[in-house]
């Protein structure tokens, strides 16, 4: 029997609730799973295009340990999941709106498939497993 | 039938597993890929998933600070 779905959505910039997002998301993918994410709020800003790693991150206590035990880079992980099994990474419409931001201009290359409503998204989220971080 | 070994030791879960993943996808069915892992969490976490997603889980060796895992490819 197919496993559920699992959606997940990620509003905190906080960097150990995005990189358990990130660890539940690529592991679910590569486990025939499929998987797809929701960005939405201070979590957007994470992903924006050219940052360097210590600056993506917003509040949180484990960066500094992350850093100093090699922990695998949090975007890096998404990016395997995509590379390696289903996993679909959307942005929220209205947060790109807000910012006046788009997809191909302000957000790291290749991780997101589009920019989505949260309407659509927990409409999809009917049929499957629902996480938020 | 090929072995190859990937050494993971220091990195962190899941870091070893997808590394495993990566070496499975461009492997032939037969093939073995050892995997050493300094995580105890992958050392157990790796036989789970290998047995879930239907490859086969050889044996695991303490080594004494880090393990060995091999794998076979099944499919």
């Amino acid at each position: 029997m197919a496993s559920q779905p699992l959606y997940i959505i990620l509003s905190s910039g906080e960097h150990e609730k995005v990189h358990l997002a990130a660890m539940i998301a690529s592991v679910a993918a590569v486990s025939d799973r499929k998987v797809e994410v929701f960005v939405t709020m201070n979590a957007v800003n994470v992903f924006e295009r050219g940052l360097a790693p210590e600056e993506r991150y917003h509040g949180g206590n484990y960066h500094d340990l992350f850093v100093a035990n090699k922990v695998p880079d949090t975007l890096e992980l998404f990016q395997m999941g995509k590379d390696l099994g289903e996993l679909k990474m959307w942005v929220c419409s209205m947060v790109l709106d807000l910012k006046h931001w788009e997809v191909e201009k302000n957000l790291t290359e290749g991780l997101f498939d589009g920019a989505a409503g949260l309407t659509v998204f927990l409409s999809d989220a009917e049929n499957g497993q629902l996480l938020s971080f | 039938m090929a072995t190859t070994t990937i050494d993971g030791r220091g990195s962190f879960c899941p870091g070893p597993l997808m590394e495993l993943i990566a070496a499975l996808k461009l492997a032939a069915v037969g093939d073995e890929i050892e995997v050493l892992s300094s995580d105890k969490g992958s050392a157990n976490d790796i036989p789970a998933w290998i047995n879930k997603v239907g490859h086969t889980h050889v044996g695991t060796t303490d080594k004494g600070g880090y393990w060995s895992i091999l794998v076979k490819k099944a499919k």
